[in-house]
């Protein structure tokens, strides 16, 4: 074993770099491609070592809930969940139902990718359809009470205050 | 979205069906905007954002945007709603190719932009939605932005 060639120890007394031809650069890495006197396990055609092969997964963040898009390889429909969500906080802030309505539709759409292994984000997709649902069912109530209210008052005296440009009268 | 089947004309024509129905009830809709003019106060109701807040949201303006480009008018379009404007495009060359794709029997449109584009794509609408509405409603930005 104690061949010319074993880049095991370049700093041993004895062993000359460049005996063999093969000069180790650095301790452990196979130095050429190909060599049969390399008796480490690691085949050398397996390339560059030193980096592990198996880092694509790894940075995978799916596992997060699919964010951004190392698309890992088996979670196509990753962005329905993401999608949901994202309608579902826009209606929640701004728009109410016109898009808390969809976030609720994308959001089965994804529980049912989650459920056929295609994507992996269903605790996105559960948030948001329950943004989705609080937003629409809080639009509901307001458009309710707005007739209420309205109906109190009055849709003309309504109509007066809105043209006047003043929206903080209050009823 | 399913996708259909790639080499039966029947199929093909029931996969342009959604493209087709959704742009006719788009165009419907636009007809409406076109004929009813949303300036006049009231005739669509009133935005309940605009109504407890106060101030515009993102989408403010969007329905007198549609009519003024109804009516050619892009400069009034853009002073009611840029945001809409420069979005309008976007939304009917999409449909397009949606229906492109569906009449060949292509996959989803979905599939044309890399997948970094589509994963980061809703976060990228919702900055866009809410930084618009924030910036609609700052007074320096207010005269260019809010309608």
């Amino acid at each position: 074993m104690s061949t010319p060639n074993e880049p095991q120890d370049p700093y041993a007394a004895g062993n000359q770099p460049g005996a063999g031809g093969q000069p180790p650069q650095y301790p452990g890495q196979p130095p050429q491609y190909g060599t049969p006197q390399y008796g480490a396990p690691q085949p050398p055609q397996y390339g560059a070592p030193q980096a592990p092969q198996y880092g694509a997964p790894q940075y995978d963040p799916g596992q997060y809930g699919g964010t951004p898009g190392y698309a890992p390889y088996g979670y196509p429909k990753n962005s329905l969940a993401v999608w949901s969500l994202v309608l579902g906080i826009l209606g929640f802030v701004a728009c109410g139902l016109f898009s808390a309505i969809p976030a609720i539709i994308v959001g089965g759409s994804a529980k049912r990718a989650v459920a056929a292994g295609q994507a992996n984000n269903g605790g996105m997709a559960t948030a948001g359809i329950i943004l989705g649902w609080v937003a629409t069912i809080l639009s509901i109530i307001g458009l309710v009470l707005f007739f209420v209210i309205i109906n109190s008052v009055g849709w003309d005296q309504f109509m007066d205050d809105i043209q006047s440009g003043d929206y903080t009268t209050t009823y | 979205m399913t996708t259909p089947p790639r080499t039966d004309a029947p199929a093909r024509r029931a996969g342009a069906r959604r493209p087709l129905q959704l742009g006719a009830a788009v165009a419907a809709a636009t007809l409406v905007v076109a004929l009813v003019d949303p300036h006049e106060q009231g005739r669509y109701g009133i935005c309940p954002f605009l109504l407890v807040t106060g101030h515009p949201c993102a989408a403010c303006g969007c329905l007198r945007a549609t009519h003024d480009l109804a009516h050619g008018d892009v400069a009034g379009a853009w002073d009611m709603n840029p945001l809409w404007v420069l979005t309008v495009p976007v939304l009917v060359v999409a449909w397009v190719v949606w229906l492109v794709r569906a009449v060949r029997g292509a996959g989803p449109v979905a599939e044309l932009l890399p997948r970094r584009v589509r994963a980061a794509l809703p976060w990228v609408v919702a900055a866009v939605v809410l930084g618009f509405t924030v910036l609609r409603n700052v007074p320096a930005l207010a005269p260019v932005l809010a309608p």
